[in-house]
């Protein structure tokens, strides 16, 4: 059975990229309400759309369907790459399992090539 | 190294819960994995963006809207978000207006205030 999870050590391991490196400021929730309702920070969401050279222009409530479409997009992503797990026998999700997923899926060929 | 849209990721304690309550307890998710999904959660804003962006300049508007990024879902394959999206749009509209009344409350309180302060 091969190795499932390296974890030597690194439980813990902040990527370069994962966040301080774009934005200046933290993503601090502004209210306790509004992180119920989206997890996300809409200011990085915010940033995302603002990164298209299209768009002019985004409302706050389409800015927030937007965080909010990304998270129920989050959680149906990993349970379809969950299914494949389950059929390895597996508990942990591995990437090639997201793989498999997005070419299972339609939906989700727009991520084909785009996340090497 | 040049900054591309995609490396814009969102932060991944964040991505990271929403997984862990998508699955079943006592399943695991390797780092890889998860940086995958944190990129193409990413990705799919910005497919998203683009698309409802469409909608909006079909609509001869600038401003994107909450119905364009509708649209985009239905236009996406992702219709099954429409329903969910449509019940957290009305709900962040009544937050909204709740915070815009009571921060008016706020401002009456503290006009009456400096009237009492000005006759007293």
């Amino acid at each position: 059975m091969a190795a499932v999870v390296p974890g030597s050590g690194a439980s813990r391991e902040e990527e370069g990229t994962g966040g301080d490196a774009a934005t200046p400021q933290p993503p601090a929730p502004t209210s306790a309400p509004g992180a119920r309702l989206s997890r996300l920070p809409l200011a990085r969401v915010k940033a995302l759309v603002k990164a298209d050279p299209d768009v002019t222009l985004a409302g706050q409530e389409a800015i927030f369907i937007l965080a909010r479409a990304a998270e129920l997009f989050v959680e149906t992503i990993a349970k379809d790459a969950y299914c494949c797990a389950q059929q390895g026998k597996r508990k942990t999700l591995q990437r090639r399992d997201l793989d498999n997923a997005i070419e299972a899926v339609d939906e989700f060929a727009f991520l084909e090539g785009t996340l090497d | 190294m040049a900054e591309r849209p995609e490396d814009l990721n969102l932060p991944n304690a964040v991505i990271t819960r929403i997984i862990k309550e998508a699955l079943p307890d006592g399943v695991n998710i390797s780092k890889e994995a998860r940086s995958a999904i944190s990129r193409a959660a990413s990705v799919f804003v910005l497919y998203a963006t683009s698309c409802a962006n469409n909608f909006a300049m079909k609509g001869k508007r600038k401003t994107l809207n909450a119905s364009d990024v509708l649209s985009a879902m239905e236009e996406l394959e992702f219709q099954r978000f429409v329903t969910p999206l449509k019940e957290a749009l009305e709900a962040y509209r009544r937050e909204q207006k709740g915070k815009k009344e009571a921060s008016e409350q706020k401002k009456k309180d503290k006009d009456k205030k400096t009237d009492s302060e000005e006759q007293g």
